[in-house]
């Protein structure tokens, strides 16, 4: 009886911590460039050795805890802006930031540049194009699909363009910015950027609200099993046992 | 659960702000030469709760972490470099600009400021100056005894004096444009000012290679708000403060809940 009592424990546990991803999702619901994060449950074996647990036992002691937190890849609206530096892809395709921590990769394309020219992005890091920092002339720029940088048909630059291989553990950190395991990037085969263009989050507000409404009920629906716990405890030794003498 | 309330506590001023903007763009639907402004937001720092990559058993590695993101902020304001429409006036010193650049006009410090709004007039010693009295950068004065004053496409002003066949050249406007005009800072009465983000001006006369665009006379351009559009965006930043304030609900009610659990 007592496992089921932390098993429900456990949940609620989960509950509230998918309640804090949800609203942190929600916060971001006009986060230029932001990818919603979708949290999977994982089980907690009860055995930690190799002994064998009946079906039973294995159902009853499973725990289901928050496992994680994944990106969600999927591209969001374009909004346009007309301004020359704001840029999107479209599809798979990272553009990658060199910031004082390391390298870092962002969907985020709302860039300028500083007095000498250098492609900032909003935080003030440097963009990276295939030949190290990316560095503008003067005047008006034209940025081809390809990533392709360039001033009256003379090429100025070369945008990097990343993506990774599915399943690639991509870090959060914030300012839109994303942090990927070493040596994980590859070149986007097909990337097409959008001059003028920004990305808009894409979370979907339905499904999140959904969510949102799930996780309540399923909190509610545990701590009614608590309750339910917490009275069986409660009458147990009290009622039951002074009837046995 | 606390972190939700916050966090929602976040996207809630944020989305507070965006309609702030929104309605700033549609009081300024009707402003000549006036140019949207959008607000861009990013969000917070992410709190570790199992770190992408780390070892799940001795032999594998989890796939994704659990990371939960704490919010958002609004991180800057663009302003939006897209053309509005025209409006024809007939006013000989009404311009236009078809194209991106920026008439330039001195401010009484001495220094330059940017404007799309082309209302020009002539201030009692005849010099061209814009709606609130900045004379045009470099200044055009116009005799006082013109009959009619001509502009050109590349910014040519010509008078005709009286008595006289031939059209007499009194000036050539030019226009600037920034590498990032996105980043130019607002002053109000449509003059930006530059910034270190939107670059140093590119100055020119109109119609030349820079993109400057060329000069239309007898038109002004209308403020660049798309009004359908600010609507869209204002129910969709009513919808999100809305999904906010429903996970403070849920977070209070969730907590609520565990209080009311029978001990």
């Amino acid at each position: 009886m007592d496992s089921g009592f932390y098993a429900a424990c456990t949940g609620l546990l989960a509950k509230t911590d998918a309640l804090d991803l949800t609203a942190g999702n929600m916060a971001n619901l006009s986060t230029t460039g932001y990818k919603a994060q979708t949290e999977f449950y994982s089980s907690l074996e009860a055995s930690m050795g190799n002994r064998r647990l009946s079906p039973l036992n294995q159902a009853v002691n499973d725990y289901g805890v928050l496992g994680g937190a994944a990106v969600d890849m999927r591209t969001g609206e374009f909004q346009k802006t007309g301004n020359d530096l704001d840029l999107a892809v479209e599809g798979a395709g990272f553009f990658v930031v060199q910031t004082k921590a390391g390298v870092r990769y962002t969907r985020n394309g709302n860039f300028h540049t500083d007095a000498a020219g250098r492609l900032l992005t909003p935080t003030g890091d440097q963009v990276l194009g295939e030949q190290g920092p990316v560095q503008l002339p003067s005047g008006a720029i034209t940025i081809s699909p390809d990533g392709t940088i360039s001033q009256q048909g003379a090429v100025v630059a070369q945008l990097k363009l990343v993506t990774f291989k599915p399943g690639t553990a991509l870090a959060a950190e914030g300012n839109s910015y994303y942090q990927a395991p070493d040596k994980s990037e590859l070149p986007a085969d097909d990337p097409r950027v959008s001059q003028g263009m920004l990305e808009r989050s894409n979370l979907d507000p339905v499904s999140a609200t959904i969510g949102l409404i799930t996780i309540q009920r399923q909190a509610q629906l545990l701590e009614q099993a608590l309750s339910i716990f917490h009275s069986v405890f409660n009458s147990a030794p009290g009622q039951e046992l002074s009837r046995v003498s | 659960m606390f972190r939700a309330l916050y966090t929602a506590a976040s996207g809630m001023l944020a989305q507070q702000l965006d309609l702030d903007t929104i309605a700033n763009n549609l009081a300024n639907a009707s402003t000549v030469g006036f140019r949207e402004t959008r607000l861009q937001f990013q969000d917070l720092v992410y709190q570790e709760m199992v770190v992408p990559g780390s070892a799940a058993t001795q032999q594998t590695t989890v796939s994704a972490g659990l990371q939960i993101g704490l919010g958002t902020r609004a991180a800057s304001s663009e302003v939006l470099q897209l053309q509005g429409e025209y409006d024809n006036t007939g006013n000989s010193l009404d311009l236009a600009i078809q194209g991106a650049g920026f008439f330039q006009v001195k401010l009484t410090n001495g220094e330059i400021a940017y404007t799309r709004a082309g209302s020009f007039q002539l201030d009692q010693s005849g010099n061209v100056v814009t709606a609130n009295g900045n004379p045009l950068e470099p200044a055009i004065a116009i005799p006082t005894a013109a009959t009619a004053i001509s502009v050109g496409t590349d910014g040519t002003v010509t008078v005709t004096m009286p008595g006289q066949t031939s059209a007499l050249q009194v000036g050539v406007i030019q226009l600037a444009t920034f590498p990032n005009p996105g980043g130019l800072l607002s002053n109000g009465s449509g003059l930006f000012t530059q910034t270190t983000a939107s670059g140093d001006p590119i100055v020119g006369t109109p119609g030349g290679s820079e993109g400057l665009g060329t000069l239309q006379q007898g038109m002004l351009e209308d403020s660049n708000v798309n009004v359908v559009d600010e609507f869209i965006q204002m129910i969709v930043t009513q919808r999100a403060y809305e999904s906010n304030s429903k996970v403070v609900q849920a977070a209070d009610q969730m907590l609520q809940d565990v209080n009311n659990m029978s001990h």
